[in-house]
């Protein structure tokens, strides 16, 4: 990673994990739930989200759910276990294949498409978490970092519907060396990253580059509002590069946002209704 | 002459003001200190949103309720006052003897996160900027993001405050090796006692508002620029400490305090 974008990207690791913890446990007990549940695939991704849960409200009051498909790796579901081994979580876990609901789907839609089929995957796991959830009066917590929200590289309703992100701005490479510190295995830490939606998907081989670029891209423009050409030339990558990381962004702003209401009143939902979600407490 | 301060770090809820009334409360009672300070919009919390409309008459109502309970100090309160109907301002209330006094920010942050200018009327400095006196102090308050701004502190000290309190509601960004934000209001602060040989104090929310977190770290500066006192960060904290007037006097026998070229104003003025 270049070093100017490397120095603005290190954390305090301390600091960073007392302040997530500390965060989700007040997000937790405003919402008046009792715990939170989390999706681990076995990732850098959800395994740090699941230290943080543990830290901040203890593996008796979080509940971890596997949920593999066919396309899941072997090696993901043994790293998501040692996941829960080292958390000590013995009890409040469960595996849940979810090829017979994905397959019932298919065969009423009679779809094959890998991106259709991944979409549902992803869709499947977040309605059984949000059943979890529902039955313990738990929260979702999302896995999703900032790298991958800002490129949209996740599912609408899918991985991306959850009740709140506690790594959503923490790019990728942050995660890492975030897990890295926390304790999760190297190999994990170390593997590429992958939706998993399809066998061979890879992030960093659908985007073309690795996450150190992509971070780095990212911040640059986005945090820095540096022009195409600077970052290029800066981090030795070509501007189609940067572009592509770009539009990314662009397109996927609708996933970012509530769906868009066309106005008739003089108060509408999104634009005039501003209200902060502790509303619901007054 | 040394006087003693409260720096009253506490975590607000967003709209409740009567969870948040209790919180004064439990702070007042007991404390003795001739100055207690609480944050900006301390009694409503700070991310309201269209919540301004349903907060302030209660928030009000809890100045005076503070105002009719506590004569014995100057306390600083962060809430909505509404000047007219339908106008509000993020002001202070400054309440001496029990007797109640407003003052507003005059710069109201709308960017970035902030959005200050949506729901609130800056205050006017010509008609409002003043300076108090308790105990013997000439003292002055200003808000938050009037100290990220040289004049209205240096209108303040220029009017003979020797003490400056600054209720705030500073949420963090930059949080990476060090908290960004805090490395700047630290810079801030302490050049502004320096140029104007004053003491500061600094009272910051902390907690957790929206998707906001609020960093604490309230402090009191020196007129030489010493962070004498630090809060802790991230959570709550009670601050105590003494300010001693001798110390406006030593930083000014060697310090550039006594010169001002109003030139520069009005040359400003036209700018």
């Amino acid at each position: 990673m270049h070093p100017y974008v490397q120095e603005r990207l290190s954390l305090n690791y301390e600091l960073a994990i007392s302040y997530l913890t500390n965060r989700l446990r007040k997000y937790i007990e405003y919402a008046g739930a009792k715990g939170g549940v989390v999706g681990i695939s076995g990732g850098i991704d959800s395994s740090v989200t699941s230290f943080i849960l543990a830290r901040a409200i203890g593996i008796n009051r979080s509940f971890f759910l596997l949920m593999p498909s066919d396309s899941t790796p072997k090696r993901d579901i043994e790293h998501a276990i040692e996941i829960l081994n080292i958390l000590g979580v013995k009890e409040n876990w469960k595996l849940i294949n979810i090829d017979e609901i994905v397959d019932k789907f298919k065969k009423v839609l009679d779809e094959n498409d890998k991106r259709i089929t991944g979409n549902i995957k992803a869709r499947v796991r977040m309605i059984l978490l949000y059943s979890f959830a529902q039955r313990f009066n738990y929260l979702v917590i999302g896995t999703g970092d900032k790298s991958e929200l800002l490129l949209g590289y996740f599912t609408k309703y899918g991985d991306g519907g959850v009740d709140v992100l506690p790594i959503g701005d923490l790019y990728k490479t942050q995660v890492r060396s975030l897990g890295k510190y926390l304790g999760v295995p190297e190999e994990i830490v170390k593997k590429p990253p992958s939706p998993a939606l399809w066998e061979g998907q890879t992030a960093e081989g659908e985007i073309g580059v690795d996450y150190e670029t992509i971070d780095s891209i990212l911040y640059l423009r986005f945090e820095e509002f540096r022009e195409t050409k600077e970052i290029s030339e800066m981090l030795g990558v070509s501007e189609d590069v940067v572009n592509r990381i770009d539009k990314m962004v662009r397109s996927s702003q609708h996933k970012r946002s509530l769906p868009e209401i066309f106005r008739v009143s003089k108060r509408a939902i999104n634009s005039d209704l501003r209200y902060p979600r502790e509303w619901f407490y007054l | 002459m040394v006087l003693s301060i409260t720096l009253a770090q506490i975590e607000s809820k967003i709209g409740d003001v009567q969870y948040n009334l209790k919180k004064h409360l439990m702070v007042l009672d007991n404390n003795d200190s001739d100055f207690i300070v609480f944050p900006e919009l301390s009694l409503t919390g700070y991310i309201l949103k269209d919540l301004v409309f349903e907060v302030h008459k209660k928030a009000e109502k809890a100045v005076e309720e503070i105002s009719m309970s506590y004569n014995k100090s100057t306390i600083i309160i962060g809430t909505i006052h509404e000047v007219r109907k339908g106008i509000f301002r993020n002001s202070a209330a400054i309440i001496i003897d029990g007797k109640i006094n407003y003052i507003s920010k005059y710069y109201l942050p709308t960017y970035g996160l902030f959005e200050e200018k949506r729901y609130f009327q800056p205050g006017d400095p010509k008609r409002e900027l003043r300076i108090f006196n308790y105990k013997n102090v000439n003292f002055g308050v200003i808000i938050c993001e009037d100290a990220w701004h040289p004049e209205p502190l240096e209108a303040l000290a220029r009017l003979g405050a020797d003490l400056i309190l600054i209720p705030s509601a500073s949420p963090i960004r930059g949080l990476g090796k060090i908290i960004e934000i805090e490395r700047q209001w630290s810079s801030l602060l302490v050049a502004h006692a320096i140029m104007n040989t004053v003491w500061i104090a600094f009272s910051n929310m902390v907690g957790n508002q929206e998707e906001e977190y609020f960093w604490g770290g309230s402090r009191i500066i020196t007129p030489n620029g010493i962070e004498a006192l630090i809060g802790k960060k991230l959570e709550e904290d009670i601050i105590k400490g003494n300010i001693d007037l001798e110390e406006n006097k030593r930083a000014r026998y060697f310090s550039g305090f006594k010169d001002h070229l109003n030139v520069f104003h009005e040359i400003l003025k036209d700018l």
